[in-house]
């Protein structure tokens, strides 16, 4: 190196300003006498601003959401109990497995001497007429490591057999020898009689120790070791039991995905380091560094992962032969990594993405919504559906008005994320009450118009579907009563996220600039500790409450029972007679009240409800979040339950619900309808099963029920067996000593309607016969009733449904094509789009 | 602003999914970069984003904390990239003896042919540049990707390819010097001033 070389050296380094201060002095020196070295400082700082040419580009979303879903995968599959294992639990254990290993050291010896001793005689012979034996054709370089190591392979074996906690796991490496007496028997006659050699004979013998340690300690893979030409007939034989084994024991739930997430978790990380090692032309990388897949690593898959196939890895003779048979397993356990040994023989495959699923081949297909169930921290209550009621037993059908849209939200979210949502999630009467139908004004004194219509149902032509619809009647400005809003924000760490607290804020921000100026707004926020971040501010002041919402940060975590009190405390000291006085709770599930337990947070709001102050829950984000507890908030605390999960849905509920929740019209809605015999035989409601009222509760105003907002439409719908059907849905004998006599009618049934005017402790009732002749035409329609049954249908298939018929995304998708003529905010279309996503998710499971 | 990965990464391992959407959020384009360039092949870079990001949640807690959480995510995208090549050598030669095949997607390189400077400008600046850097070879492109276009320090660098201080520094300067040799066009461009 000339001088001039090694001082440009130190230029180029000078640039990155990475000098020490005299090599900084001595290079500054050079400079300036020699002009050929400042010329290529000064070309090296050209060409290092010339590289910013090469722009940096960004991720297709395609890519960012594939990343995104991948991930939600493994997450769904690990599960709770696969979070909390985690790598140190082998270190804490070590010490029991060093004993296991000193108790398995021992009792091998005493194997080998007791019952060995006569194989090895007979094997002697056998083998004289054999070919050289397959221990003996290993490669032989370092034979007294390869001896000292054997140590280490046995330790694995006991740690593996260890971790995977199963007796069964064991036997297979331990009785595979004798039971495959005849291969073995070939090496273990062959190898030397000294007690030492034995074991590790023996050792090799039950895992294959010695090629796989020489390849891994060479770290040169396969290179320089020719393929094998006779393939060792035991080894093979007994990869195919180490892998049927293993098979088993993944079939069995004792060891779930437990076992295989651990193999190829360090699998990979192994193949890492090995990888590492043998890039000769990127140095000899020695890995201390890297923490992630040094030693630390390669240790831990040789404890994790299962001998069988870290032999297969080992041995490309092997793996060769024995890929058929464990392909799957390979494939799914590392494809990433697999690829990587296509050329040695096994099954080539696209270098796609690293896609974790281990077990996947054994489950064989799933449905969807089984790993969802229990593998996910969020919370949905079991939904056992409506069924058919034969209208002899059950004349009455009664069920409180639920204008929550929350489970539409929430399925969205579930099908742009490329899953399907879990069955429970799906409640069809909120995702049916999504939408904003077209029903007549009410007319006259009542609050309330109320629309039916029947038709064929489209999943099932032998019945009839009814819808009920009802419009509460819009308030023209004056007549709306004043708000006193008291938001109580969850600003926990949780909540500093795009989807969360910045969405709430842009939604907040829009829905004061319709603030009417008697209207009152405050701010309570919760986190660390409840804090007070705009006292009660009437709506003039809109500037000071803008900056308020402005100011709100994420950061700290969730004490919500302070901040629950506080925000009902000032709800009540700006409390609003004849207003909306109402607490709106906005946070994503982690709502740790020190009132602790459910109960009593349920009493202290239905408490509040009863002082004339309502909560509104709004959800926001995922993973964390508790459906269940939410809904059952907001409806004890008469109020409504939304999950946002994007700007649109924020202004959906803040502004345009929210605008109209502010300004109820009536409270405890029910709805009872009663059937007619002669014309329905039986009748099934859909959905509202969490709504669903005992028929006595319907005249009991004491009973709480929904309340509805001005302008609010709510939809529902019956399924209903004719009269003439042959169907049975009879679950008792009739009466012996009484007789139902059927009047004459020519109704298909009477709805009726009980609400509470708000200042009014008694309800009014308004009914309305429908006839059994109104029958419509499936092609004539209105156009509510076709999009209302297609979002029904939708969610009869989402639910997987037993009363889904002939339900199909093909139906649906043809159906609501047609009934896109009053999609003012584009929601319609919208749902077209997640039918067709879900179209295409539920055939590929 | 360093240190905030680091108590990600920590929160994270405690089981805090938010803290992983924020680093994906704020790695996923360095990353992608990164890999891009030692890779320059989009498809092939977008499978080891992929897979980076799937390790680094799958193997969360093989991150120490003594460890810079940049350098140690730097290192299994750089791990991931040097087994996509090396697939993709093993790959492309098999294809090239079998009589070669047009599926393999590589960026389109321009007529190999010496441009005159006056010409390198703009996007044929940016395009002779990407190739020259193409053509170094792999360890002193990817140090000197890490420094330029990362602004990595030495040691970290050295951390990440898990080689000594003072391999970085020859490794990057004699990317340099031969970026000076095969751009002379450049740098005369530059000469006029």
């Amino acid at each position: 190196m000339t001088d001039h070389e090694n001082m440009r050296m130190l230029i180029s380094a000078y640039i990155d300003q990475e000098l020490s201060e005299s090599e900084r002095q001595a290079v500054e020196d050079h400079l300036v006498e020699c002009e050929e070295c400042q010329r290529f400082y000064r070309d090296v700082q050209k060409i290092s601003s010339s590289l910013k040419t090469w722009r940096a580009e960004s991720l297709s979303p395609d890519l960012e959401q594939k990343i995104i879903n991948q991930v939600k995968a493994v997450k769904n599959r690990e599960g709770q109990h696969m979070r909390k294992k985690d790598h140190h639990i082998p270190y804490n254990a070590m010490s029991t497995l060093m004993i296991c290993l000193l108790v398995f050291t021992v009792s091998l010896r005493v194997y080998l001497k007791r019952n060995v001793q006569t194989a090895l005689q007979e094997a002697r012979e056998d083998v004289s007429t054999e070919n050289a034996s397959p221990a003996l054709t290993a490669p032989r370089g370092a034979k007294k490591e390869t001896h000292a190591r054997v140590a280490t392979p046995q330790l694995n074996a006991a740690r593996g057999r260890m971790e995977g906690g199963s007796a069964l796991r064991e036997k297979a490496n331990l009785t595979a020898p004798p039971s495959d007496v005849p291969s073995s028997q070939n090496r273990l006659a062959a190898a030397p009689v000294e007690p030492g050699e034995k074991r590790k004979a023996v050792m090799e013998a039950v895992s294959g120790p010695v090629l796989g340690e020489e390849v891994l300690s060479d770290g040169f893979l396969f290179k320089g070791q020719p393929p094998r030409e006779e393939t060792p007939l035991g080894i093979i034989r007994q990869n195919e039991v180490l892998v049927s084994k293993d098979r088993e024991l993944r079939e069995q739930e004792s060891l779930p995905v437990f076992y295989g997430e651990s193999a190829h978790k360090t699998e990979s990380f192994a193949l890492d380091r090995l990888e590492g090692k043998a890039d000769s032309r990127l140095g000899d990388r020695t890995m201390e560094t890297g923490a992630l897949t040094g030693r630390y690593a390669a240790e831990e898959s040789r404890a994790w992962s299962s001998p069988a196939v870290k032999k297969m890895m080992a041995s490309p003779a092997a793996s060769m032969s024995v890929a058929p048979a464990t392909q799957g397993y390979v494939a799914n356990g590392r494809s990433g990594e697999v690829y990587n040994y296509t050329d040695k023989g096994l099954v080539p495959m696209r270098p796609g993405f690293m896609i974790v699923e281990p077990d996947e081949d054994w489950a064989g297909p799933r449905p969807y919504y089984e790993k969802k169930e229990d593998a996910n921290t969020e919370q949905y209550d079991r939904i056992y559906e409506n069924e058919f009621l034969a209208v002899l037993e059950n004349p009455l059908s009664t069920f409180s008005i639920d204008v929550d849209t929350a489970s539409y939200a929430n399925v969205r979210r579930y099908l742009n994320h490329g899953q399907m949502p879990p069955r429970d999630a799906v409640r069809i009467e909120e995702m049916v009450n999504y939408f904003v139908y077209d029903y007549p004004q009410p007319d006259g004194e009542e609050p309330f118009s109320l629309v039916t219509e029947t038709a064929p149902c489209p999943w099932n032509p032998e019945h009839q579907l009814a819808l009920i619809g009802i419009k509460a009647k819009e308030l023209s400005g004056a007549d709306m009563p004043a708000s006193n809003l008291v938001f109580l924000i969850d600003v926990s760490g949780s909540m500093n996220r795009p989807e969360k607290l910045p969405l709430l804020k842009s939604a907040l921000e829009m829905m004061v600039e319709r603030l009417r100026p008697e209207e009152r707004v405050s701010i309570v926020t919760y986190a660390g500790q409840a804090g007070l971040a705009l006292d009660s501010t009437p709506g003039y002041e809109k500037e000071r409450i803008l900056r308020a919402i402005d100011r709100l940060e994420a950061g700290g975590s969730t004490a919500g029972e302070q901040g629950i009190q506080l925000a009902y405390r000032i709800a009540l000291q700006n409390f609003i007679p004849q207003g909306n006085n109402r607490v709106i709770l906005a946070t994503d599930g982690d709502f740790n009240v020190g009132v602790s337990s459910d109960g009593d947070l349920t009493r202290m709001i239905e408490e509040k409800r009863g002082e004339g102050i309502f909560l509104t829950v709004l959800g926001f984000g995922t993973g964390n979040y508790k459906d269940s507890k939410m809904e059952k908030l907001a409806d004890k605390g008469n109020g409504n339950y939304y999950y946002i999960d994007t700007l649109n849905e924020a202004r959906k509920v803040l502004v345009s619900e929210l605008g109209s929740m502010l300004f109820p019209v009536a409270k405890d809605v029910k709805v009872q309808v009663e059937f007619n015999p002669s014309a329905v035989k039986a009748y099934r409601l859909i959905g509202y099963e969490n709504r669903a009222l005992a028929k006595e509760d319907f005249n009991d105003d004491t009973k709480d029920a929904g309340e509805l907002g001005a302008g609010h439409t709510v939809t529902a719908f019956y399924e209903i067996v004719p009269a003439g059907s042959p169907e049975e849905h009879r679950k008792t004998d009739p009466l012996q000593y009484m007789e139902t006599v059927v009047r004459e009618s020519a109704d298909l049934m009477t709805v009726k309607l009980r609400y509470k005017e708000l200042q009014h402790n008694t309800s009014q009732l308004i009914a309305q016969k429908v006839s059994a002749g109104q029958l419509r035409d499936p092609e004539e329609v209105s156009d509510n009733f076709r999009f209302g049954s297609t979002v029904v249908e939708f969610g009869l298939l989402l639910k997987d449904s037993a009363f889904k018929g002939q339900a199909s995304y093909l139906n649906v998708l043809q159906r609501v094509k047609v009934s896109l003529k009053s999609d003012a905010w584009g929601y319609r279309q919208e749902f077209i789009r997640l039918v067709e996503k879900a179209a295409v998710l539920d055939r590929v499971y | 602003m360093k240190r905030a990965d680091e108590e990600l990464i920590l929160e994270f391992q405690n089981g805090q999914e938010w803290a992983f959407e924020d680093l994906f959020r704020k790695y996923k384009a360095p990353v992608f970069n990164f890999v891009m360039r030692l890779l320059c092949n989009r498809a092939d870079a977008e499978d080891v984003v992929a897979e980076v990001f799937m390790k680094l949640y799958t193997h969360k807690h093989s991150y120490k904390p003594q460890a810079k959480f940049s350098t140690w995510l730097f290192t299994i995208a750089r791990n991931a990239s040097i087994s996509k090549l090396r697939s993709r050598n093993r790959l492309s030669s098999l294809w090239v003896s079998s009589g070669g095949s047009d599926t393999y997607e590589e960026i389109p390189v321009p007529d190999p042919g010496p441009l005159p400077p006056e010409r390198l400008m703009g996007e044929e600046t940016a395009t002779a540049i990407q190739r020259a850097v193409e053509q170094l070879p792999d360890d002193q492109k990817e140090a000197l990707i890490l420094r330029e276009y990362h602004g990595f320090k030495y040691d970290d660098i050295a951390a990440i390819m898990g080689c000594s201080l003072e391999n970085v520094k020859i490794l990057i300067y004699r990317a340099r010097a031969r970026l000076r040799k095969d751009l002379p066009s450049i740098l005369m461009e530059g000469q006029d001033d």
